[in-house]
């Protein structure tokens, strides 16, 4: 368990982004094709955007010295 | 005159391998005859070799070929990808570090050192020993066969998927004899970068010679087959089930394995983990990028693959220069490579360490040990050859299934590397080992993944609640250990020991 501030931070940001890209919420919210984002579909596009933001939360935690 | 572009593949992937020898020759120069040397890079690796090598080692031909021919048969859903590339960099960012601090702290050179030291006992020692080689030779097979299809589509099937392999599998043991881990980790940094670029490179040029960009792919794709842009898939592949089970499987199954989990002893500093775990899944997810564009764009322009895992390098020879064909299958050739030569790492170390040097000579030189490992490389390139021209199966089936079987270590390792009041037992893990992989089997290949559930998962879910059950009624590791070993944990991680 995180025994500081910032590592509740960065663990409670870490698992609910990463719930965002498990299921149901991938087969259900994400599910889609349209608005595609130029041109890339709806799903992959929301997908990465979670990805790109789990990143930002690790690279978060590695800067406060978690 | 006119070269044809065979000729031309060929002859770079040829040229590639060329230069991974000379680079084994140089780096056996640099090596000392010592088994931290030749086994673990002296624990001297620093950010970007140990980055390249992760990677590298990570991204496999799974990553060039089989990722295609899932986009390619089973749609967007692979884009998954992307949630175990992200939890590996979690886990390395919270367990590299620890397991880097134990194995510093008590010289610890594979994953079965450190669990046997923990739980106090031989049998979890030959019980991971066990598992870490028989499930990354699975590995070895996927490698191999990768490199079979590479070199033959490269040749035009002038090269057979036979002698392609035997060529590869000769080549990476050659560097990893001359020298060591140290040939591997230099070979990777090439192999890392090369792949990256290859993968990238190849697929934005075939999007726009194809469909002149992305764009237009992504259109066509929608019209031509919707049913590749949502979940599950065309086949009802990529259930919620199998979603959450390819992630952890793919996630802490590869990160258990022995090839990884060496990389972490290796690194100079437990700093450069923490950076390792905050940036790799920038280039693992990334790479899966273009592979989407491969598959889904390959679906559109070549239907009806027999094998779909050959859709980038058909799709090369067909629409790409020959020059740039011949560029990217090598780097298809260094993905599987740089991927294969660290399992055989892995597993030359483990049979070195956990079964000769334990069980059968203990205290020769070490330069006796330098030389056993060199045979035991032979002796795994001549089983991973067999096992890869014997069978022939769809690459991330497999990868799958040896992910499954590494991540049974999982409760072990996390007894040791989490000090907390209460902890796992040796007859627990031992309990909860052998209760997972029976499971495993019952789940993988009697009744494959019940209920929509990945057979990896169902197998671990059995695992830790024996672990658990079992420990609580069993003796734990003596007070001693626990203070030793989680006392190191808590001083890396916090400090000072709790």
């Amino acid at each position: 368990m995180p025994r500081t501030r910032d590592g509740w931070i960065a663990t409670i940001a870490f698992v609910a982004l990463f719930l965002l890209a498990m299921p149901p919420v991938t087969h259900t919210v994400w599910n889609r094709v349209d608005p595609t984002v130029g041109g890339f579909p709806f799903l992959f596009v929301a997908l990465l955007a979670v990805y790109c933001a789990l990143v930002g939360v690790l690279v978060w935690a590695l800067r406060r010295g978690v | 005159m006119t070269v044809e572009p065979w000729v031309v593949a060929t002859g770079l992937i040829f040229v590639y391998l060329l230069a991974t020898i000379v680079l084994g020759i140089v780096a056996n120069r640099r090596m000392t005859v010592d088994m931290e040397d030749f086994l673990l890079y002296g624990r001297k690796a620093g950010f970007v070799v140990l980055y390249l090598t992760v990677v590298a080692t990570f991204h496999s031909a799974f990553a060039f070929l089989g990722s295609g021919g899932f986009f390619y048969t089973h749609g967007i859903g692979f884009w998954a990808a992307g949630t175990w590339t992200l939890l590996v960099g979690a886990i390395t960012y919270v367990l590299g570090p620890r397991i880097w601090a134990l194995g510093k702290a008590f010289g610890y050179i594979t994953p079965a050192d450190m669990l046997a030291d923990y739980y106090e006992s031989e049998a979890v020692r030959v019980a991971v020993a066990i598992v870490s080689v028989v499930f990354t030779i699975l590995y070895i097979q996927v490698q191999a066969q990768g490199l079979g299809y590479i070199i033959n589509v490269a040749s035009g099937d002038r090269i057979s998927f036979e002698l392609g392999t035997l060529i590869l599998l000769v080549v990476a043991a050659t560097y990893l004899m001359a020298g060591g881990l140290r040939a591997v980790y230099w070979t990777d940094v090439i192999q890392g970068v090369w792949m990256y670029l290859a993968v990238w490179i190849g697929a934005t040029y075939l999007a726009y010679e194809l469909f002149g960009g992305p764009v237009e792919l992504w259109r066509q794709v929608r019209e031509v087959h919707p049913e590749l842009l949502s979940l599950p898939g065309p086949r009802g592949f990529f259930t919620p089930g199998m979603w959450i089970g390819m992630t952890i499987t793919l996630s802490f199954g590869i990160v258990f394995q022995p090839h990884m989990m060496i990389r972490y002893y290796t690194a100079v500093d437990s700093k450069t983990l923490k950076l390792l775990g905050a940036t790799t899944p920038i280039y693992l997810m990334t790479l899966y990028i273009p592979a989407a564009l491969v598959g889904l764009g390959g679906a559109v322009a070549m239907p009806g693959l027999e094998v779909p895992d050959t859709i980038f390098p058909e799709l090369l020879f067909a629409h790409a220069p020959p020059i740039l064909t011949g560029v990217i299958l090598a780097g298809a050739t260094a993905a599987a490579m740089s991927t294969l030569d660290s399992i055989l790492h892995a597993n030359m170390s483990v049979l070195t360490r956990d079964v000769y040097q334990r069980y059968i000579v203990r205290d020769a030189s070490q330069s006796h040990y330098v030389w056993v490992g060199r045979g035991i490389v032979v002796a795994l390139l001549v089983v991973g050859y067999f096992l890869s021209v014997r069978t022939f199966d769809f690459l991330v089936v497999l990868v799958t299934l040896s992910g499954s079987g590494a991540l049974q270590l999982g409760p072990a390792i996390v007894g040791v590397c989490f000090p907390g009041p209460r902890t796992l037992t040796r007859s627990g893990v031992l309990t909860g080992l052998v209760g997972g992989l029976v499971v495993l089997y019952l789940t993988l290949v009697v009744i494959p993944h019940p209920l929509g559930m990945h057979g990896g998962l169902w197998a671990l879910l059995v695992n830790t609640a024996l672990a658990v059950g079992v420990s609580m009624v069993t003796a734990p590791p003596s007070e001693e250990t626990r203070a030793r070993i989680h006392g190191e944990v808590e001083r890396e991680v916090y400090g000072s020991p709790s």
